[in-house]
C-alpha cells in the first residue's frame, strides 16, 4: 500500500505532477543530448587511426605545400605509403548545400582508408575514371545520389575562367562501421585539379593543402614525424607533421572551447530543474503534512514518512527520466542523420544513457531527501493541527 | 471497579508561547477503567485534547508517569511507541482526517498494514470494519464522495480494525450535524458495549458527553470532577 500511496498522491495534483514529469524529460533529453554533441566533437580524435600521420605547412594548414614533397616524404624509413589531400570547397548548386570535397590520390583510397567500405559501386570504377567521385553515404543521401549521376560543382577556391563547372560521376559510395568515422567526404582525383590548374582551366595555387603517411606497423610515429619535419626544417616549406588524432583534434580548437559551453549549458539546465524538482516536492511535502500526522498517530514510524516522500521524488523523476532517455534514444538516429555532416559520431552511447538516468535519479533524490527528512522529522501532534 | 487501564500520576505539560511558559497539565492524577466510556469535558484551554494526546502517545509530557494499557509510556522511544500506537490505540478526530487519495476500504486497511496479515485478510478485515458500521456498500468510495457522518464512521472502522483496547475520539461529533452525530454516538456506545472497547472522548457537547459511563471535567489542567456509573440507555434517550 505505501507504494500504491505514492502512485494515489502523484494522481493528485496530476497536472503538477505532469508538467514537473514534463520538465525533466525535456532536461535529461537535453543533457543527454549536449553530452552527445560533446563526444561528437571529439568523434573524429576518437576515430584516428594510429598508423596515418599528416603532413602540413608549418605556417598554416591554409598554406599548400609544394606537389615535389610527396615523393620525398614517402622515402622516409618507416612510411609505406603517401596520399594528397587537398581542401576543394566547391558550390553544389548553392552554398547551403556545403559538404567537405577533397582531391586525393584515387588509387591510394582504398589502402589508405580501410575503414570506407563501400556500398554502391567500386573502387575500380572509381580510379579508372578521372572524373570519378567517391562519395559518402551521408552526402549521397542527402542529395539522393546514385551511381553514375553527374555532380557539379562550382570552384571557389579553383573557379575556372569561364565560370563552367567542375564536372565529376559518381563512381562510388562508402559506409564505415565506425560510427564517428566522417561519412560525408567527396573525394575526387587530385590529377583532374591539378591538371586543370596546370592548363590554365582552372585558377589557383598550384600544390596540396596535406600529404597522408600511412606508417608500416611497429614504427615509431614519433621518430617519423620528426624524419619528415627535419627534411624541410630549412625550407623552402618548413612542415609539420603530426598524428591523425592530433590533426583532428585542431579542428575541434578552432571552433573555440565550445565542449565547456555545452557543459556549461547543461550544467545549468541540471541545476535548474533540480530546482523546479526540490520546489514541487517540497510543496508535496507540505501539502502532506496532515496525512503524515494521520499515518504517525494510527502507527507508522517516522521512517515511513521518510521513505514515502522520498520515493515519491524518485518516482516521478525516474519515471520522467526513463521517457527522457527514451526520447532521446529513439531520436538519435534521426538526429544523428540531421547533424551527420557537421558531428558524424552523434548517437546514444550506454556512458550517456547511464549519465541521463544518474541525473534524473541524483536529481530525485536531492530533491526528494530535504522534504522527507522535514516529514519524517515532523510529530503528529503538530502536523495533526495543519489545516487539511 | 475494574482495573485501571490508564493512570496518570502528576501528569504535567508546559508550552512555551511568546517567551511565556504555559502549564496545560498541572500535576494531573486520573485513573480510567478497562472497558470503560469516558465524556472528557472541560473549557477551551482546559487541557482536554492534550490529555488525549498524551494518553494516546502523540507527545510527551514534560513531568509525571502515565501508564497505558500497561506500558509507561515515557519509557518508550519514537519507533516503540508508534508500534504500541498502532496495536493499543485507536483515533477518532474531530476532521475524520482520513487520507483523500484512498478509498473509503483502502483507508481503513492503512492501519492493517502494520500487521503480519496478507492483503486479502487484510481487505477482509476492513470490510468487515465498514459493515460494522453500515458502510460496506461504500468501501470504495473516495472521502470527498461521503457525507460527514459516513467520513466519521469510515474513521470509526478504521480505528477499529486493528482491534485496538483503547479508542481515543477528539470531539468526533464536532462537525457534524446532529443526526450524523447521533449515528457516530450510537456507534460508540456499541463499540464500549458490544466489543468491550475503552473510550475517552474529548467533547464540549453535553448531549455527546451524555452517552459516555464517566464524565471527567477538566479545570485549567487539574482535574475538577468525574462523574462514574451514568446509565447509558438514559443518556442515549436524551440526544
Amino acid at each position: 500500500m505505501p507504494i500504491a500511496l505514492i502512485w494515489h498522491n502523484l494522481r493528485r495534483h496530476w497536472l503538477r505532477t505532469g508538467l514537473t514529469m514534463a520538465s525533466i524529460v525535456v532536461a535529461v533529453f537535453l543533457v543527454c543530448f549536449l553530452r552527445t554533441m560533446i563526444v561528437a566533437l571529439n568523434a573524429g580524435i576518437e576515430a584516428s587511426a594510429n598508423n596515418r600521420l599528416w603532413v602540413q605547412s608549418a605556417v598554416s594548414l591554409f598554406v599548400d605545400l609544394p606537389l615535389s614533397y610527396q615523393s620525398r616524404i614517402a622515402a622516409v624509413p618507416g612510411v609505406e605509403e603517401t596520399c594528397k589531400f587537398q581542401w576543394f570547397q566547391g558550390t553544389y548548386i548553392k552554398p547551403s548545400n556545403f559538404f567537405a570535397q577533397f582531391g586525393v590520390d584515387a588509387e591510394k583510397v582504398q589502402t589508405m582508408w580501410p575503414e570506407m567500405k563501400l556500398v554502391e559501386g567500386s573502387y575500380d570504377a572509381f580510379v579508372s575514371d578521372p572524373l570519378a567521385c567517391l562519395v559518402g553515404v551521408v552526402t549521397a543521401r542527402r542529395f539522393d545520389w546514385k551511381i553514375g549521376d553527374i555532380v557539379e560543382l562550382e570552384g571557389t577556391i579553383f573557379p575556372r575562367p569561364d565560370k563552367s563547372p567542375w564536372t565529376m560521376r559518381v563512381a562510388a559510395i562508402y559506409d564505415a562501421d565506425n560510427p564517428s568515422f566522417d561519412k560525408s567526404m567527396f573525394l575526387f582525383h587530385h590529377d583532374y585539379l591539378r591538371k586543370a590548374l596546370e592548363s590554365g582551366e582552372a585558377l589557383g595555387q598550384q600544390g596540396v593543402g596535406v600529404y597522408v603517411a600511412r606508417i608500416a606497423p611497429g614504427t615509431d610515429a614519433t621518430a617519423v614525424m620528426a624524419a619528415i619535419d627535419e627534411l624541410y626544417e630549412n625550407g623552402p616549406q618548413r612542415v609539420q607533421t603530426t598524428t591523425e588524432a592530433e590533426f583532428n583534434r585542431q579542428f575541434v580548437s578552432m571552433m573555440g572551447n565550445i565542449p565547456t559551453f555545452l557543459r556549461s549549458i547543461g550544467g545549468g539546465v541540471a541545476f535548474a530543474i533540480l530546482l523546479a524538482a526540490l520546489n514541487t516536492m517540497l510543496m508535496a511535502g507540505r501539502e502532506r503534512t496532515r496525512d503524515f500526522g494521520i499515518m504517525k498517530a494510527i502507527g507508522f514510524r517516522d521512517s515511513t514518512a521518510f521513505g514515502l516522500l522520498l520515493g515519491e521524488s524518485l518516482l516521478v523523476c525516474g519515471l520522467a527520466g526513463a521517457l527522457g532517455l527514451a526520447l532521446f534514444v529513439g531520436s538519435a538516429p534521426v538526429v544523428a542523420e540531421a547533424i551527420a555532416r557537421l558531428f558524424p559520431g552523434y548517437r546514444a552511447t550506454p556512458e550517456t544513457i547511464a549519465v541521463g538516468a544518474a541525473l534524473a535519479l541524483g536529481v530525485g533524490l536531492i530533491a526528494g531527501i530535504l522534504p522527507a527528512w522535514q516529514a519524517g522529522r515532523l510529530r503528529p501532534v503538530e502536523a495533526l493541527r495543519q489545516e487539511a | 471497579m475494574p482495573q485501571p487501564i490508564i493512570r496518570v500520576r502528576g501528569l504535567t505539560k508546559t508550552y512555551q508561547r511568546g517567551g511565556e511558559t504555559l502549564t496545560v497539565l498541572d500535576k494531573l492524577d486520573l485513573e480510567m477503567a478497562e472497558g470503560g466510556y469516558y465524556a472528557l469535558m472541560g473549557p477551551s484551554g482546559s487541557g482536554k485534547t492534550t490529555l488525549l494526546n498524551l494518553i494516546g502517545g502523540l507527545d510527551h509530557s514534560d513531568g509525571g508517569e502515565l501508564e497505558v494499557a500497561g506500558e509507561v509510556l515515557s519509557s518508550l522511544d519514537g519507533s516503540a511507541l508508534a508500534s504500541w500506537r498502532a496495536e493499543t490505540i485507536g483515533f477518532v478526530f474531530q476532521g475524520f482526517n482520513l487520507l483523500p487519495v484512498l478509498t473509503a476500504v483502502k483507508n481503513v486497511e492503512l492501519p492493517l498494514l502494520l500487521t503480519p496479515l496478507s492483503a486479502k485478510q487484510r481487505r477482509e478485515q476492513a470490510l468487515r470494519s465498514l459493515e460494522l458500521v453500515g458502510l460496506a456498500d461504500r468501501a470504495h468510495h473516495l472521502p470527498k464522495q461521503l457525507s460527514g457522518g459516513q467520513e466519521q464512521r469510515v474513521a470509526i472502522a478504521r480505528a477499529i480494525a486493528t482491534d485496538p483496547k483503547i479508542i481515543l475520539a477528539d470531539e468526533p461529533t464536532g462537525d457534524l450535524d446532529r443526526g450524523s452525530a447521533g449515528q457516530v454516538l450510537d456507534l460508540l456506545g456499541r463499540l464500549n458495549q458490544e466489543f468491550k472497547k475503552t473510550i475517552l472522548m474529548v467533547t464540549h457537547d453535553p448531549v455527546a458527553a451524555a452517552h459516555a459511563r464517566s464524565i471527567v471535567h477538566l479545570d485549567k489542567g487539574r482535574l475538577g470532577s468525574i462523574e462514574h456509573n451514568r446509565p447509558l440507555e438514559a443518556a442515549g434517550a436524551r440526544s
